[in-house]
């Protein structure tokens, strides 16, 4: 697209244009149309699931044919085995449990490892995975939070970690103070891309950095005593990149910045920013394209600032 | 898994500040100490008469020389290698599905460190010997082989500890492992301490730290060119010549200890008789 092609919007935020690799395939490239080039148009293909019946219980391989059809993702192709659960062999089983919810991929509901790579479902568009790898397509619930069944995960600890830091404005009160301090164009321009995160946990399924954590309650235990350990474990652990950016920005905000030391206290306790090990795979997954990695030097730099001023200043 | 209940070690309480001091280490001393230490030994390929002036300058420190030794040099690299030890330990490398430049360079970054620590204690063990008692000395450390290295015979004996080829090929692994270890820390700790910040800055700093890599990899190989190719014959006379005159000169406390043995050890001068300790 030429830049006067494009909608204004795409013009001003360049980042929102769809990246190449997510792009809808034209014509010419679906192999539908490879029929020009000698290759037979498929009527079936095949997808290989990982799946897990509950928490806590074995996970098994799963295959699956299903009919193929010109633009389909991998929510549809979900969906159709779900009308049809039988596998290849002819077993009948449970439907495949998954989540999606807006297929436009601003929500992250649908994230799951497909071929090996965590990404939307929703935007996962089938005929280009099979160019990738034309014999299946790979399933499998993504591997650094605990399975609730099938592609389903509890992604809490991303939330958790969005807790801790506190990654949010406070405004509570019941007096109206007026309109906040206005922001620079040119903030705005640098803050908006942050503002787009959508913890769907891509950034933290892809980092080396960000381990696997399930807490299983113990016999007997309530809710309370449960979630209480569950996040005393969390608070130890890597908080990942979603979470310091989401500390930039709020730390950047006009009325937010009024808390910077309490997130940037939250960002040097155990599991904090120095658990980076800067493989800066979380900004090359990111579906968003949001700069983690400038984020997270950003924040590196204010982290060590708070703590030689607290050091000095107290 | 960890659970709230386990108490919070000391490294978990401070690990904020011992990850800063981890990264700052890696830079000073020790990316600074390794630096002089490739260009000093560098100096070797000028000649050996050059190179044994550097060592005397080094050891004109005297009973200072130690202290140094262990507060700047030994014990910054013990805590940013065996801490590198932990924090290796609480990743889990994923090339295979993510094979980015960045994610491979975490990888490698990891990989050399190991080799390095492993190179650094068999080198220091291998020249120096640790620790400078004559009884762990004369009856664990020579044994092996070590502690070959003699600061007034500098030249002569680095050039007999690294002649053969399986010493010279494990000290270029260890050399080429220490130096990608630092030009690529010296990129990550740029991001760690928030100095490159944007893609394009981090770009560009990808090229600096590479280019900081090469010429420390050229400095070190010339560093073991210099020291594998040594007439030791002829740098031993070199050697003895100047700690004669300076001896005569009253610039240098005879010491028997840093010069390099006569081959007959039972059948040693007496010009050592008075010594300084054993440094």
């Amino acid at each position: 697209m030429t830049p006067e092609s494009q909608p204004a919007t795409l013009r001003q935020f360049p980042h929102l244009r769809t990246p190449d690799h997510l792009a809808t395939p034209t014509r010419h490239t679906t192999p539908m149309a490879d029929t020009e080039h000698g290759r037979i148009a498929r009527e079936y293909f095949e997808v290989r699931i990982l799946r897990q019946d509950g928490p806590g219980q074995a996970s098994y391989w799963e295959r699956h044919r299903v009919k193929y059809e010109p633009d389909m993702n991998v929510i549809s192709a979900l969906q159709k085995i779900a009308a049809h659960p039988v596998t290849i062999d002819g077993q009948p089983v449970t439907p495949v449990a998954w989540e999606c919810n807006c297929l436009e991929e601003v929500c992250g509901a649908c994230t799951m490892v497909i071929n090996g790579h965590v990404r939307q479902a929703c935007t996962a568009l089938v005929d280009r995975l099979l160019e990738q790898r034309a014999s299946e397509i790979e399933l499998r619930p993504m591997t650094k939070f605990p399975v609730l069944r099938d592609l389903v995960v509890d992604r809490g600890r991303l939330f958790h970690a969005l807790k801790k830091t506190i990654s949010w404005v406070a405004v509570d009160g019941y007096y109206d103070r007026g309109p906040g301090p206005p922001q620079s164009q040119e903030e705005q321009e640098q803050l908006y891309p942050l503002s787009h995160c959508m913890t769907c946990g891509c950034c933290v399924e892809a980092c080396p950095q960000y381990a696997y954590a399930e807490v299983t309650r113990l016999e007997g235990e309530t809710d309370e005593a449960f979630a209480a350990r569950q996040a005393a474990t969390y608070d130890r652990l890597f908080v990942g990149a979603h979470a310091i950016s989401q500390v930039v920005l709020f730390n950047s905000h006009p009325t937010g910045r009024h808390m910077s030391g309490v997130r940037l206290d939250a960002l040097i306790a155990e599991g904090g920013i120095q658990a980076c090990g800067n493989a800066q795979n979380c900004v090359a997954v990111c579906p968003q394209k949001i700069p983690l990695t400038t984020s997270i030097a950003r924040a590196g730099r204010a982290s060590t600032a708070h703590t030689l001023h607290k050091w000095f200043e107290r | 898994m960890a659970t709230a209940s386990n108490p919070r070690s000391f490294l978990a309480r401070h690990e904020f500040l011992v990850r800063r001091l981890h990264s700052l280490t890696g830079l000073i001393p020790i990316g600074a100490f390794m630096t002089m230490h490739l260009a000093a030994n560098a100096s070797v390929l000028e000649s050996p008469g050059t190179f044994q002036r550097t060592v005397y300058q080094i050891h004109s420190l005297g009973s200072l020389l130690p202290i140094v030794e262990w507060v700047f040099i030994f014990l910054p690299i013990l805590f940013h290698g065996l801490l590198g030890l932990v924090i290796i330990r609480g990743g889990t490398m994923n090339t295979g599905a993510y094979p980015y430049a960045s994610n491979v360079r975490y990888v490698l970054q990891r990989i050399t460190g190991l080799i390095a620590l492993v190179f650094i204690v068999s080198h220091v063990l291998h020249m120096h010997g640790w620790i400078h008692a004559e009884g762990w000395l004369e009856h664990v450390v020579r044994p092996l082989g070590g502690a070959q290295f003699r600061p007034y015979n500098a030249a002569s004996t680095l050039g007999t500890a690294m002649q053969g080829t399986l010493i010279p090929l494990l000290y270029a692994m260890g050399l080429l492992a220490c130096v990608f270890h630092l030009a690529n820390g010296l990129w990550t700790m740029g991001i760690t301490w928030g100095v490159w910040i944007s893609p394009a800055a981090q770009r560009r700093a990808t090229w600096g730290c590479a280019a900081v890599g090469s010429v420390l990899a050229l400095l070190a190989l010339a560093a073991l060119r210099g020291a594998v190719t040594v007439d030791t014959h002829h740098a031993a006379e070199v050697e003895n010549a100047m700690y004669e005159a300076r001896v005569t000169a009253h610039e240098l406390l005879p010491n028997e200890h840093k010069r390099a043995r006569p081959q007959a050890d039972h059948g040693r001068s007496a010009r050592g008789a008075k010594v300084e300790g054993c440094w």
